[in-house]
């Protein structure tokens, strides 16, 4: 058959109508004609019209082969199926809600996990050429993650051929004034090649010039689309306005188009100027991304940078010769290991999930197909061939699949508009979650599976029903091999919400630890914030210093605050900066976090001094260097340097001056020693820490720590009006209480629980209704037996009993297999899990007895409805 | 066989209507079932009403065209005519049909 006549074909079936009326006219006017010859023959009328007629032929024999040789009969058919099957569902409306919320719920589930899965992991990042951006960093062991330092990033710049474009950049915040109150907006400096390295050019105006970096260039800023419309009303004039940051006025010249950039932390981009003062190899404070040329393989860039590391070895500090230069793929950095695995533990909860809602719908059109099989005995005596008896009920049950898939995108856009916010700050700001086509056509194709795999069972049984018997046994009941095959499915189904329940159970019980897990810090009503001093009007340390100063006595005068701290980084999060300190006598410097603290830090926060002293007020810019350590790092120093009582030593330690340039090394004594505070997730030692005052080594950045008498979000208002008092022009950021920091420092853990236990939730759900649904319908195909068995003497405890033991008889079973795949499968989730074990005999034993109780709980309504059969009417009604 | 009036053997009505077409011109399905009837004469048993899955069939291919006319009893009727595309395939049909009625009657006569 030629391309032509196929779309002829299926053509004519959707012209079905016009066509069958063209063949009639054409029919009536040939006989017409004939009957006119005939007459012309000398036949009388009669006769002429039964002539035409018989030279003819067949009329609707004709017509079926002209329709035939016309269309594609087995699409034709497909149609009819359809929309009988449509009329079919439309009888029985109860049957068709409840398979297409079983539907809908699991295949929604997946459609959302999907979207998902495909955003974060599958898609391509939303940049032209992706797998041309790169991360490149110097990492001083393998495994690490780094930042550069400037001259070694503008080598790179240099003699990076491998690159089309490389630029380096650094996380900042400033205040943004004159629209109304002070908002502080986090930003990044970034060097001109910046979104040419991410092939994004500008929504409006443009972006940074090639020499846009140097000094002396102007004061420019690039917005982003959102902040765009949040802090300038989507002004189409922003072009021509200037805003002052940090009170110093920047020309606005582009604002970035929506997409992956709104989701990133950063609302607006300066240059990044790297001048003579901030020139150095030691200080590595640049994250630097470029984009491969293009053909240029991983490999060869790799290759290049060993070259261009071995150039420089002569003017490399020694102590970092031998580290590595490091060029990893940038989709490859975003999406981390642990969320990958999590991932791919949910995306398998949510299949079981659907498994289940499939067993369950697979089940009921089991249990409709008995019900039918008088309707189907009667279609075959009638002369319907079996294999188009199976392909109708095949079409019905894809015909409710696609009304569950439907349902179930509605679904899955409801549970993504609910999850967005939530999930936004654990997923990277590349993926966005959205039902784009892709997810369509996976809610499309999962639906079709689904109707296919639900429907195979239920159309071969009902088609191969013996048409004698079955219109024989009318509506007695359905045959024990029909049973048996239901009663496997709920096995199944047993069988795969008793792994789902294993799985929730072990990550809560894991989340039960992760409660429990030592923060070494006091945590009621304790609230944080973030506040950047901008350097226009804190230029010098000593600007700074006062500010804190004058900033904690006035938190001692607001009302409800019982004690107030401030420092460089918040509680129970990971401190960012790393030094070295050296000990005399000792070659390796030991690497230590480094962390800036005022002296309220340890008070506020409940954190105990173990020797010596703490910071106090003391403490100034011009006084003796001092700093307090943690216990992990006086162990440490006992460990390598022999130091068992480190107070009143002094060690050299880099010493960062105040707006990041450089940090020299300077002698400092170990005033004291304090209990560790938590600063990481689960799973890692704590590290070894200095903490330095805050006066002495000032920060722009700054983190203030109060602790309230009573529920802190109360204290707020006042904490901003005191700082108002000392400066108009800086804006409170990011009120957290220490329960939410704690929470996202530890979300990584807890969230596939809660997700997967919604999950288990279902499955145990929708495997009870499975389990009801066959045990009720056991229960009223012997209602005879019942009754015979009463009227001999049964007491309803008895016939309950019999019930309640079939149903657990099917709930063991499943619990036996399920136990052999709970151990299987929950072996992958060992990764997510803290201090827990995949094969906790105490979570199996629970996740039985909890599937026992479903069993129990789906059985008790059948059984008590058995038990109160009256014998009399059963044996009247059947007699 | 002894039977001498034939049923049309399957595609040859095909070959048969393109034919008529070629040489009659445009016609109504009727008076091409007729022509066919009067060229075979009594050779052929023809339903009329077979030459219009046939007709269908070879609009599909685009072998013929349609348009509408009026009939002898001033009615709307559709009028057939050969296409372009119908003309080449009558060529190769015919060409087809005279190879294998060649090959069958060299057979006969290797055998007789």
């Amino acid at each position: 058959m030629t391309i032509g006549r196929l779309i002829a074909r299926l053509a004519a079936i959707l012209s079905k109508k016009r066509l069958d009326r063209e063949l009639e006219n054409e029919i009536a006017a040939h006989l017409e004609l004939a009957q006119r010859d005939a007459a012309a023959d000398g036949f009388s009328a009669e006769q002429a019209r039964l002539a035409a007629r018989r030279r003819f032929g067949g009329i609707e024999q004709m017509k079926e082969e002209h329709r035939d040789s016309r269309g594609v009969a087995w699409m034709d058919n497909l149609l009819r199926d359809f929309r009988y099957g449509l009329g079919s569902l439309r009888r029985t409306p109860g049957f068709t809600a409840i398979v297409v919320a079983i539907l809908g719920l699991g295949i929604g589930a997946n459609v959302a996990m999907f979207s998902l899965v495909d955003a974060v992991l599958l898609k391509p990042l939303p940049f032209p050429n992706p797998d041309r951006i790169v991360r490149v960093w110097e990492a001083p062991r393998p495994g690490v993650t780094n930042a550069t330092s400037t001259l070694d990033f503008l080598d790179w710049k240099r003699m990076g051929k491998a690159f089309e474009s490389i630029a380096a950049e650094i996380p900042l915040s400033a205040a943004l004034t004159g629209n109304g109150d002070p908002v502080r907006l986090p930003g990044k400096a970034v060097t001109a090649d910046y979104f040419r390295v991410f092939g994004v050019g500008a929504f409006m105006g443009r972006t940074f010039a090639p020499l846009e970096d140097q000094a002396g260039a102007g004061m420019v800023v690039v917005l982003s689309h959102a902040a765009w419309q949040t802090h300038f009303g989507g002004d189409a004039g922003i072009l021509n306005r200037s805003a002052a940051f940090d009170g110093q006025p920047y020309q606005i010249i582009g604002v970035l188009p929506p997409g992956p950039f709104d989701r990133d932390t950063a609302q607006f981009w300066k240059p990044l100027v790297l001048g003579p003062e901030r020139r150095s190899r030691g200080f590595h404070w640049l994250s630097v991304h470029g984009r491969l040329t293009a053909g240029v393989t991983l490999t060869q860039a790799r290759e290049q940078m060993r070259t261009i590391q071995s150039a420089v070895r002569d003017v490399t500090p020694f102590w970092k010769r031998d580290w590595t230069i490091v060029v990893e793929p940038l989709d490859r950095l975003l999406v981390g290991d642990s969320m990958k695995r999590s991932a791919v533990v949910a995306f398998g909860a949510v299949l079981l999930v659907l498994l289940i809602a499939c067993a369950n719908v697979a089940n009921l059109l089991l249990a409709r197909g008995a019900a039918r099989r008088k309707e189907m005995a009667i279609r075959t005596a009638l002369g319907a061939s079996r294999g188009r008896l199976a392909v109708q009920l095949l079409t019905e049950g894809v015909v409710l699949c696609l009304f569950g898939g439907a349902a179930g995108l509605a679904l899955a856009s409801l549970l993504i508009q609910a999850a967005a916010p939530v999930l936004s700050q654990s997923i990277p700001h590349t993926a966005s979650l959205v039902i784009d086509f892709r997810v369509f056509a996976f809610a499309a194709s999962i639906a079709l599976g689904v109707g296919l795999l639900v429907s195979v069972l239920p159309s071969l049984q009902s088609s191969t029903a013996d048409v004698e018997r079955s219109l024989r046994e009318t509506a007695r009941g359905s045959s024990r091999a029909h049973h048996n095959l239901r009663g496997a499915i709920v096995v199944a189904e047993v069988t795969l919400s008793l792994v789902l329940v294993c799985g929730a159970l072990l990550l809560f019980k894991s989340l039960f630890k992760l409660q429990q897990l030592e923060t070494g810090i006091r945590m009621d009503n304790v609230i944080t914030m973030s506040l950047s001093l901008p350097l226009p009007a804190y230029p010098t340390p000593e600007k700074a210093a006062a500010f804190y100063e004058s900033l904690s006595g006035r938190m001692a005068t607001v009302p409800g605050i019982l004690q107030s701290g401030l420092s460089s980084h918040l509680p129970l999060r990971w401190i960012g900066n790393g030094e070295a300190i050296a000990v005399p006598g000792i070659p390796e410097p030991v690497k230590v976090r480094f962390k800036r603290v005022d002296p309220g830090y340890f008070g506020t926060l409940g954190i105990p001094l173990l020797a010596g002293r703490g910071i106090d007020e003391r403490d100034r810019i011009g006084a003796r260097r001092v700093m307090v350590i943690n216990e992990a790092l006086a162990g440490r120093l006992a460990d390598v340097a022999g130091l068992n009582n480190p107070v009143g030593h002094v060690v050299r330690l880099n010493w960062p001056r105040y707006v990041a340039t450089s940090a020299p090394e300077e002698e400092v004594e170990i005033a004291g020693i304090i209990r560790s505070e938590r600063v990481s997730g689960p799973g890692s030692p704590d590290p070894a820490v200095v903490y330095v005052p805050l006066a002495q080594v000032p920060n722009q950045e700054i983190k203030l720590i109060v602790r309230a008498q009573s529920e802190p979000a109360s204290i707020v208002a006042g904490i901003r009006d005191s700082l108002r008092q000392i400066d108009p022009n800086l804006p409170l950021g990011d009120v957290e209480t220490i329960q939410q920091i704690r929470d996202r420092t530890l979300s990584g853990s807890s969230r596939p629980a809660w997700l997967i236990g919604v999950f288990a939730s279902i499955a145990a759900l929708l495997t009870a209704v499975g389990l009801y649904g066959v045990i009720s319908h056991e229960v009223s195909q012997q209602r005879r037996e019942i009754g015979i068995r009463m009227a001999l003497g049964a007491r309803p405890g008895d016939v309950v009993s019999q019930v309640l033991k079939k149903a657990m008889v099917l709930v063991a079973a499943g619990l036996g297999l399920g136990s052999l795949g709970a151990l299987a499968l929950t072996r992958v989730m060992k990764t997510l899990l803290f201090e827990v074990s995949p094969f906790d005999p105490f979570v199996l034993a629970a996740a039985c007895a909890a599937m026992m109780l479903v069993g129990l709980l789906a059985g008790s309504a059948p059984a008590s409805r058995a038990a109160r059969i009256d014998p009399v009417q059963t044996l009247r009604d059947e007699g | 066989m002894s039977k001498t009036k034939t049923e049309v053997p399957r595609g040859t009505l095909d070959l048969l209507v393109l034919q008529t077409l070629a040489t009659m011109g445009r016609l109504h399905g009727y008076a091409l079932a007729r022509r066919i009837e009067q060229v075979a004469g009594d050779a052929l048993h023809l339903s009329q009403g077979s030459v219009y899955p046939a007709l269908i069939r070879l609009q599909q291919e685009g072998w013929i065209a349609t348009d509408w006319g009026i009939s002898e009893t001033n009615r709307k009727v559709k009028f057939y005519s050969l296409t372009r595309a119908g003309r080449k395939q009558l060529a190769v049909e015919v060409e087809t049909w005279e190879k294998s009625t060649a090959l069958v009657a060299r057979f006969l006569e290797v055998s007789s």
